[in-house]
């Protein structure tokens, strides 16, 4: 047993068990580390964005060195601030506006090219798709149950027509493809908060107490 | 009490100690639990492994503290794998604060290697072997820009040095120079790379992300969006198994001494879990 002499990872240790007494039940010091917690990352942040992209960015560049182009997205950051004067609280508008206007020409042809065309292509019978399961002459029986689960599951969600009929059939097998979905989903995430609670032991077995080389 | 009673009324405490105990006892004594690697980590290993002396890697730290029991072992992986195999490897974080737990792994990979360097050919030198990029915000300019030059988007790399003074930076210049990007992350950052950079120029992007992600992720990989996938610890375990077995790289292989927690936790919540259900069914049928 080798206990860390380093008082930040004393700090962090003991802040950890703070934080993981709540397991056990609310208590001052859970609330204590949680206040600490918020208040550190708050000014870490503003902190950082000030140094990294405020100063070198825009106020050194243009207060400093004379680059007046800044001035006109100087000019529109500032208007975010008139949401607090009433009178001119409408100016914030212009930059939501431009940021919006931007975040949709960037993001729609991206998005369609990305998660919808490439994903309808995965769905489609194709050599290249069999052959992409890495399984042989498998990857057959692969792309076909996922070319199934996809269509029976849009069908599940199709809900302008009463699910009878043929709609009531496929919706049924997509209501079973949606829940092993949700069955991965949910064993994955145990295996990752159990991930992380090793992550936190093996740093308190081994940085703080030295238990575990 | 009736014992369906009881099974339904477990103390959440109880779980929790039962859950800590199993976990804590193979950490503190260690028995080793093989690994065996599977095919979306193994395409990531040889994409990596396929890098060519004319092209670099990029390395996109994008993970937060609150992750990094879980993708932080991939960094050091990854980092390792192209080290002893003298990829040239560019890092950089896409969120300011992820900056300091890339240069936490990068200080300990090279560190690792210059601390047994014989020579200054063996060691790892900066600007020659890696450049820290650093952080450009917002992360769709460097995404895109990047592709035109690496240079004009991280002027300054994050030690303040001119990036295209830098003896590497003479012949890596855009995604055209690059072989594969490696995404850590615990959020939807590996998909804005496939959106942006592999769509526009073609970038080959793997991917190394939370356990949580792994269920979105998988059919990126199926489409061949993602050319390799980690999931979670267990994929940095395997990556770790890889580079061991394939390259001798020795060192602490933090994800691959959780595993055997991993399994027996995982096996009490599948008890715990067969319990619930066992002690639900009973009681419904009193009812």
């Amino acid at each position: 047993m080798n206990i860390s002499t380093d008082p930040w990872v004393w700090i962090a240790s003991i802040l950890s068990i703070a934080i993981l007494s709540f397991l056990y039940k609310e208590n001052p010091f859970f609330r204590a580390a949680e206040h600490i917690f918020l208040g550190v990352a708050n000014g870490y942040l503003v902190t950082f964005y000030w140094h990294r992209i405020l100063m070198p960015i825009l106020f050194r560049p243009l207060f400093q060195q004379g680059d007046l182009l800044l001035i006109v997205p100087f000019i529109v950051g500032m208007l975010y601030l008139t949401r607090f004067i009433p009178r001119v609280s409408w100016l914030v508008r212009i930059p939501i506006a431009i940021y919006m206007g931007y975040w949709t020409g960037v993001l729609i042809p991206a998005t369609i090219q990305a998660q919808i065309i490439k994903q309808v292509q995965g769905t489609i019978l194709t050599a290249p798709n069999f052959q992409s399961w890495n399984a042989g002459t498998s990857g057959i029986a692969w792309s076909v149950i996922v070319f199934i689960g996809v269509l029976c599951t849009l069908s599940y969600f199709y809900f302008s027509r009463e699910h009878k009929g043929v709609i009531g059939f496929t919706s049924r097998i997509g209501i079973v493809f949606v829940m092993i979905g949700f069955g991965a989903a949910f064993g994955y995430t145990v295996m990752a908060r159990i991930s992380l609670l090793i992550g936190k032991l093996q740093y308190l077995l081994g940085d703080w107490l030295g238990i575990i080389k | 009490m009736k014992i369906y009673e009881r099974l339904n009324k477990i103390d959440r405490r109880i779980i929790y100690a039962i859950l800590f105990v199993v976990v804590t006892l193979p950490l503190i004594f260690p028995s080793v639990l093989k690994v065996t690697p599977m095919t979306p980590v193994e395409n990531l290993f040889t994409a990596v492994d396929k890098t060519t002396d004319d092209k670099a890697l990029i390395l996109d730290c994008s993970y937060a503290p609150q992750i990094k029991a879980e993708v932080e072992p991939m960094a050091i992986a990854v980092l390792r794998h192209a080290f002893k195999t003298r990829k040239k490897i560019l890092v950089l974080s896409l969120y300011v604060e992820m900056i300091g737990l890339a240069t936490r792994a990068l200080n300990q990979v090279v560190e690792e290697f210059n601390s047994v360097a014989e020579t200054y050919e063996d060691s790892i030198i900066y600007g020659r072997d890696y450049v820290f990029l650093g952080w450009q915000p917002p992360p769709i300019v460097p995404m895109l820009g990047m592709g035109e030059s690496i240079s004009n988007i991280y002027v300054v790399d994050y030690y303040g040095n001119q990036t295209d003074t830098l003896l590497m930076m003479q012949r890596i210049r855009n995604y055209n120079d690059i072989s594969i990007l490696v995404a850590l992350s615990g959020s939807r950052i590996p998909i804005s790379w496939v959106s942006y950079a592999q769509n526009r120029y073609g970038l080959q992007v793997g991917v190394g992300c939370t356990a949580v992600s792994g269920a979105d992720f998988y059919p990126y990989y199926q489409t061949g969006q993602f050319t390799g996938l980690m999931v979670g610890m267990k994929g940095a375990a395997e990556y770790e198994e890889l580079v061991e077995a394939n390259h001798g790289v020795k060192g602490r292989r933090v994800a691959s001494e959780a595993m055997l927690s991993l399994t027996y936790a995982h096996l009490i919540i599948m008890l715990f879990i067969v319990i619930g259900n066992i002690g639900f069914f009973l009681h419904r049928r009193k009812k």
